[in-house]
């Protein structure tokens, strides 16, 4: 196996990724500085960002038989890469008062995104391991990171063991596979699999075993139970990234093995993830109806939205794959939007979060201008027009009728209106009269900071994909999945 | 040597439930280092013996030093020299020794069974194989668990950190006023 120059190359923006983590923790040994630790992750996500044009040159390129560089994993990897300069503006404000150290975290998001970044241009069961552990590992610690208060310690622990369970099962799932069809590969395995195994026991136990650890990690019904806790608990910034980077990251993966490897046969795993998607739907929306905690809101939207997702999944023909990206994109910006407003009213850092509706309740007579880009990122959420939500979940409603999966269709309509009423609802706390002084409130610069900054600007992008989506429906379309050479 | 298998296996099961189920710190260590020994006879069994060194060396060995380090840590004193022969009495070796007493007999009979009871079958898989495996197709997941283990130091370090202020003395002082905290907080 040789590297040469345009291997280089294409793992450009994972090395450049590892050196920054690296970089920063040198740094820190020597002086700490929380804006320069912020400052170098920063230029560092920009600098991997900015590689992607580079790497765009050599793609499609097999780096080792384990990962794949081709255009459908550097539009995931540029996803993946601004979320995460997303979260680390988010996480300055936030952590500038942290009573703590706090350039650590900036290493473990380093650490996270490089996770990440292999996952999605990983084309074998052992770098989607390696890529799934390097990215959830860092999380345990982001998520307990202001472990002096209660619930983030118990969002760290409680996402550890649950992960670390996951772990064990798609671990399991994949040495059962391994041992049925001699390979690790996708296309190794797709390719043994369609002859004669796949009504094999052992089979059926591995696929089943796979899929309860990556749905743990998508968090849909039935392994959601984790998700609003620690979405709850964590640190805003961290409820981001756990809610964007983790996601785009396992669901992009999901999707090439499902492409590579497809389960033909009876189609009996189709039949089981399309039950997971109607299940997270239903289950997603209805508890969210009555929770009291924007965050965890959001948390059990995310659950309805996988489910959406898996739509595309279960129909993984013709606009499927194109479906998956815009609707993720645009999750993905609502997602850190919305948070972005949660974390600006809770940072500067003084105890837990302010999560409550409470908290929000006559925001608008406050901030304006922060209530705007809320109420923007909710109706973005409910997936109404001229917003960047309505167009992906256009996108997800046409790849299910054109594959004619009607139960699904019929859940993503369900899902929507039951979905309204509590978008709807926090909309309606904004702009109500508040009688007393709030507790917990934006700083009064919030704009000229740059996660005031980042959060005006995703709003504008929400509202632009949503007029205007061509330019983001032609930049998914050039990126296909390559097969292996 | 399906019957090492099987019977390093099944060893193996029996000890790490007796981990889960273990009340006692010490006596699930004890069952881990058992059940650890257990599974690098598995691999042998299989015809890996580099991995089943490997499991020897670093888990088995590291898991001892582990619990070497417990017992240092929890050394305060009269009361905790006698909490500590409650942990380890004779009774607790037995269920430990049998198991490995097991695995013992299961050599001893491969060894020097005459004729040999049976061979390995399938590749063996040396440390040759092993090294190229790693610095050829999966020179970048080695890269990358490194990138992995940093994550974990990084998590580790921020959690674990003792930072009550302290004033500044030297190591041995401040360690003696630890444990003279502890026990005041014991009594």
């Amino acid at each position: 196996m040789n590297l040469t120059s345009s291997h280089l190359i294409a793992l450009l923006p994972l090395m450049l990724v590892c050196v920054t983590v690296v970089i920063v923790m040198l740094t820190v040994a020597w002086r700490r500085s929380h804006f320069v630790s912020a400052t170098l992750t920063v230029i560092g996500l920009n600098a991997a960002l900015a590689s992607l044009i580079l790497v765009g040159q050599v793609a499609p390129i097999q780096v080792t038989p384990l990962v794949m560089i081709d255009h459908y994993s550097i539009l995931y990897m540029a996803m993946i890469l601004i979320a995460a300069l997303a979260c680390s503006t988010l996480a300055y404000a936030y952590l500038e008062t942290l009573p703590d150290q706090r350039d650590e975290f900036y290493m473990l998001l380093g650490c996270s995104v490089a996770g990440g970044l292999l996952l999605v241009s990983s084309q074998h069961l052992t770098s989607l391991f390696i890529g799934l552990e390097l990215m959830s590992l860092p999380l345990y610690g982001m998520a307990a990171y202001a472990f002096k208060e209660r619930l983030s310690l118990e969002a760290g622990i409680k996402y550890m063991v649950l992960s670390a369970m996951a772990s064990a099962f798609l671990l399991f799932g994949m040495a059962l596979l391994y041992a049925e069809s001699g390979t690790l590969s996708f296309t190794g395995l797709g390719a043994s699999l369609a002859n004669d195994a796949l009504h094999s026991n052992w089979v059926v136990a591995g696929v089943g075993l796979m899929v309860v650890g990556l749905g743990f990690k998508l968090s849909v019904a039935p392994f959601h139970l984790w998700t609003p806790d620690v979405y709850e608990g964590a640190p805003a910034p961290v409820s981001a990234f756990l809610a964007t980077v983790s996601k785009i990251a396992v669901f992009a993966v999901l999707m090439r093995l499902f492409s590579l490897a497809p389960a033909t046969g009876d189609g009996w795993l189709h039949t089981v993830i399309a039950l997971m998607a109607l299940l997270s739907m239903v289950v997603g929306n209805l508890l969210a109806l009555m929770q009291k905690n924007l965050k965890r809101i959001i948390g059990y939207s995310s659950i309805a939205h996988l489910g959406y997702l898996l739509t595309a999944l279960v129909a993984s023909d013709g606009l499927a794959l194109e479906a998956a990206a815009i609707y993720l994109a645009t999750y993905v910006a609502t997602t850190l939007g919305a948070f972005g407003v949660i974390t600006l009213v809770s940072s500067p850092y003084k105890g837990s979060d302010a999560g409550l509706l409470y908290h929000y309740r006559g925001l608008f007579w406050r901030r304006p201008y922060l209530t705007a880009v809320l109420t923007v990122m909710m109706l973005s959420l409910a997936g109404i027009p001229m917003t960047a939500g309505f167009i992906g979940k256009f996108y997800i409603f046409t790849v299910g009728v054109e594959s004619e999966l009607w139960w699904l269709v019929g859940g993503v309509v369900l899902g929507s209106a039951l979905g309204l009423y509590y978008y709807l609802r926090v909309m309606v706390t904004l702009y109500l009269k508040s009688a007393d002084e709030p507790e917990r409130d934006a700083p009064n610069d919030w704009a000229q900071q740059v996660g005031g900054l980042m959060v005006l600007l995703l709003a504008a992008l929400v509202f632009l994909i949503g007029v205007y989506p061509q330019p983001l429906i032609d930049l998914v379309q050039m990126a296909g999945i390559q097969m292996p050479i | 040597m399906e019957f090492a298998f099987y019977l390093a296996a099944a060893v193996a099961v029996v000890s790490t439930l007796r981990v889960v189920t273990s009340i006692n710190p010490v006596h699930a260590l004890l069952y881990l280092i058992v059940s650890l020994i257990a599974v690098a006879m598995v691999f042998f069994a299989l015809g890996a013996p580099f991995a089943g060194v490997l499991e020897i060396i670093v888990y088995a060995g590291a898991i001892m030093v582990l619990f070497v380090f417990v017992v240092m840590m929890l050394n305060l004193g009269q009361a905790a020299v006698e909490q500590e022969n409650s942990w380890l009495n004779p009774k607790m070796w037995i269920g430990p020794s049998i198991l490995v007493g097991i695995m013992l007999v299961m050599m001893i009979v491969a060894l020097f069974a005459s004729p040999v009871e049976g061979t390995i079958t399938g590749e063996l898989i040396d440390a040759k194989g092993v090294g190229v495996a790693l610095f050829g197709p999966y020179v970048l997941m080695v890269e990358l668990a490194s990138m992995l283990l940093l994550g974990a130091l990084v998590t580790a370090y921020h959690l674990g950190r003792d930072d009550t202020l302290r004033p500044a003395r030297d190591m041995n002082e401040s360690r003696q006023h630890l444990t003279r905290d502890h026990r005041g907080t014991r009594q």
